[in-house]
């Protein structure tokens, strides 16, 4: 089978953070990675392309996926491979999204990354296998890829026996008894002696590890981010009120204040009145103005995110978090206040 | 002891007419009389309208549902806004059972919702299966949409009872003997003491629930007389989420306290109900899950349900209460919805429990296809979709009222394995 390779800048060769900015390319045959992922599949399967694309650029913009699906089908390949990303934010988003965009164009397509990429849930449905936490973990992650390629080749279905990895679909339906009556009966099971019995797994839950502190805040670039749905006065650009799909920027460059009047929150999820009687509550645009004005931070950042928290699944909330990374990495900030409400 | 007589009225059929009466299953609403009902300055006019199961009617922004119930001649429903807060009241509670009384419409903080009285969202809310008194509004020019917003409570209160009342001389389909829960230390023959802590959401204006008449926001958690509850000292003010609602109708049925009283001396003692706020500031939420913790095991409870109302502010409610309850060695459920995605891949629970064991209502993000209907009440259009109230529409099952009720009046639960085929309209029967 024709394969095309999905790797980011780096594991290219074109260069690091540098470089971050590129945007998608088509190299012939193995790059990188690439050569040992050929050895281990062997005479059967041939990686004929490698798209090539830089995290920053691919990352900032779902379009791109699209974009990179396109050049890979141009190229020939009858089946995807993507990374192995292993634990980076942005690469893992990417691949995350290209197996999930070609999955839905009927192209079969795998990624590779650690269970704990930010960017997992992107991929969907689309599998996605496990890779080591970093690229030192590179030869185990290959074979793993390289084996789950050629099974995905013969049109079988990925498993967990083969390293999949991301939480199974789980689907809702109509059951026989209302779920007052199943937590009667669970209450009883787990007083009878059964402490597993639960209908959605407990605990779990990621850790997000601190990133280092800023040097000198009195030098540094810092952006304001919300997820506090505040937008110019009568939402001209329809950020949802609830399960956001999408995040808006907006310009605040020479604005000393977000005045009542001007600015408001369409956050669903709480009661408004206080927030937009002075929207710097939620975006604290006068605090953060005297603190640059004092000399105790080096520069606001020329233009502040929004998006709405209310009811936004987890895996979207991820997703908006490494792209606003992303954008904030490409424009030179070093640090983020993020609101909540 | 009997502590209330459930006289049960079924309604099968509704229709408007010159006086309010109640007939051989049959509801004749009295127009004028339901609309007076409503006369109040805040509010310039109101339209009953009807929607029964099975019709192609939808319902679009709903607000509170209420279930009609008197307390016959001498008064008393809905204690707190219709009644004295006094325990002297008759032990006959008058139920219009398969009725409801729900006002619909634009108010600022009502996050649009609906209800489809046929089709594949029928199933999914439980006032698809009930025969709806739906009252359309016009606030009154000059007055605050909080002030229409109390008049309409004030007036879906009214109307309920007026309906019951209708009923209180008729010859009841049933009447169901409610007993107390059982005081700490009466022996159970070893059967486990079950309990239930609903949280009941303080938010401020539109985003409140009341007891007795008054926001529970600022208060500790308190064992509280389910007799109480039926007879309506829980009314819903609170209009977030359209799917994790709890509308009064829900509190004066509430599923868990009846799933509870069903199994009450066969293979567990019905230890009682306590009501808890749901604060939005972290430090109140610990003292409240503690407080929560410390009232059931002084109340001899073995394990407690707990119940929620609202999205990703509620749910650490519910994982704090559990992990304290846990802690305290009590045995703790709880009642979920899953947040993960229109595919459901992503991580079910925002903010879950350490320990503890969890009920899922049905996913909140997971889409339902709804034909289009011949009619709509509440509005014209729905906003948060920008679609025709009656056209044919994708929706996530978060739209639907009550569609993942916290307090689990729903049959929604999501699953691993491939589901029926069908979707949300294929029923699971083994």
């Amino acid at each position: 089978m024709r394969l095309v390779h999905y790797i980011n800048q780096f594991y290219a060769g074109l260069g690091g953070e540098d470089a971050a900015g590129l945007g998608p390319r088509v190299l012939d045959g193995v790059v990188g990675p690439g050569r040992l992922l050929q050895q281990l599949l062997g005479e059967d399967h041939q990686i004929v392309a490698t798209v090539v694309c830089g995290d920053d650029h691919a990352a900032s913009d779902p379009a791109v996926a699209e974009e990179l699906l396109a050049m890979a089908r141009t190229a020939g390949g009858e089946l995807l491979v993507a990374g192995p990303a292993f634990g980076s934010g942005r690469y893992g988003l990417v691949c995350a999204r290209l197996v999930a965009a070609a999955q839905g164009a009927g192209l079969p397509a795998v990624a590779s990354m650690h269970p704990d990429n930010p960017g997992i849930g992107e991929a969907g449905t689309a599998p996605v296998v496990e890779a080591g936490a970093a690229a030192r973990h590179m030869r185990p992650t290959l074979q793993r890829l390289a084996a789950a390629v050629a099974k995905l080749a013969t049109g079988a279905t990925l498993t967990a026996a083969d390293g999949r990895v991301g939480a199974p679909a789980r689907i809702g339906r109509l059951v026989e008894d209302r779920a007052a009556k199943r937590a009667v009966e669970l209450v009883l099971r787990r007083l009878g002696g059964d402490r597993e019995s639960t209908e959605v797994p407990v605990g779990g839950f990621g850790v997000v590890a601190p990133a280092a502190p800023v040097d000198k805040v009195a030098d540094a670039s810092v952006a304001l981010v919300t997820e506090g749905a505040v937008v110019p006065i009568g939402n001209p650009d329809g950020l949802q009120s609830a399960r956001a799909t999408r995040w808006l920027r907006y310009p605040i460059d020479g604005v000393e204040t977000l005045a009542s009047g001007t600015w408001e929150s369409v956050d669903g999820g709480f009661a408004t009145t206080q927030a937009n009687a002075d929207p710097n509550r939620v975006v604290p645009l006068d605090a953060a103005r005297d603190l640059e004005r004092d000399g105790a931070l080096g520069r606001l950042h020329g233009e502040f995110f929004t998006t709405v928290g209310n009811g936004t699944p987890v895996a979207t909330a991820k997703r908006f978090g490494v792209e606003w990374a992303a954008e904030l990495r490409k424009a030179g900030v070093q640090a983020a206040i993020l609101t909540a409400t | 002891v009997t502590a209330l007589r459930r006289v049960v009225h079924e309604v099968h059929s509704v229709e408007f007419g010159a006086a309010t009466r109640y007939e051989q299953h049959h509801l004749v609403i009295g127009t004028e009389q339901a609309a007076g009902l409503f006369a109040d300055p805040a509010l310039a006019g109101v339209r009953p309208q009807l929607a029964s199961p099975g019709e192609s009617v939808r319902i679009i922004a709903p607000l509170d549902v209420v279930e009609p119930r008197s307390k016959g001649r001498d008064g008393g429903a809905f204690p707190g806004f219709l009644a004295p807060i006094n325990r002297k009241r008759g032990p006959d509670t008058h139920v219009l059972r398969g009725a409801a009384v729900l006002a619909a419409g634009y108010l600022p903080r009502n996050q649009e919702g609906l209800i489809d009285m046929s089709g594949p969202a029928a199933p999914l809310s439980p006032f698809g299966a009930t025969h709806n008194v739906v009252i359309e509004f016009e606030p009154a020019e000059g007055a605050s949409l909080l002030e229409a917003e109390q008049a309409l409570r004030r007036g879906l209160l009214r109307l309920a009872v007026h309906l019951a009342d209708a009923a209180a001389d008729a010859t009841p389909n049933v009447v169901e003997e409610l007993a107390a829960p059982h005081r700490p230390g009466t022996s159970t023959d070893g059967l486990p003491r079950v309990g239930v802590i609903t949280n009941l959401q303080t938010q401020g204006a539109f985003k409140d629930v009341y007891v007795y008449g008054r926001s529970m926001a600022g208060s500790l958690p308190t064992l509280f007389d389910p007799v109480e509850i039926e007879d309506g000292a829980v009314v819903a003010g609170q209009y977030g989420h359209p799917a994790l609602r709890n509308p009064t109708y829900l509190h004066q049925n509430h599923p868990v306290i009846a799933e509870l009283r069903a199994r009450d001396g066969q293979d567990l003692h019905f230890a009682g109900v306590v009501l808890c706020p749901e604060p939005v500031e972290q430090a109140a939420k610990e003292h409240v899950s503690a407080h929560a913790a410390w009232l059931c095991q002084t109340a001899g409870f073995d394990a407690a349900i707990v119940t929620k109302e609202g999205a990703g502010n509620a749910d650490n409610d519910l994982a704090m209460k559990m992990d304290a309850l846990e802690e305290a060695g009590l045995t703790a459920v709880a009642l979920y919805a899953e947040l993960s995605g229109s595919d459901g891949t992503g991580p079910p629970l925002v903010a879950g429990p350490r320990h503890g064991a969890v009920v899922s209502v049905g996913n909140y993000d997971q889409r339902v296809k709804l034909p289009a209907v011949q009619r709509a009440l509440g509005g014209k259009r729905l906003h948060i979709i920008d679609a025709d109230a009656t056209a044919a529409i994708e929706v996530p099952v978060a739209m639907i009222l009550a569609g993942l009720s916290p307090l689990g009046a729903g049959r929604l639960t999501c699953r691993t394995d491939p589901p029926p085929a069908g979707g949300l309209d294929g029923e699971e029967t083994a």
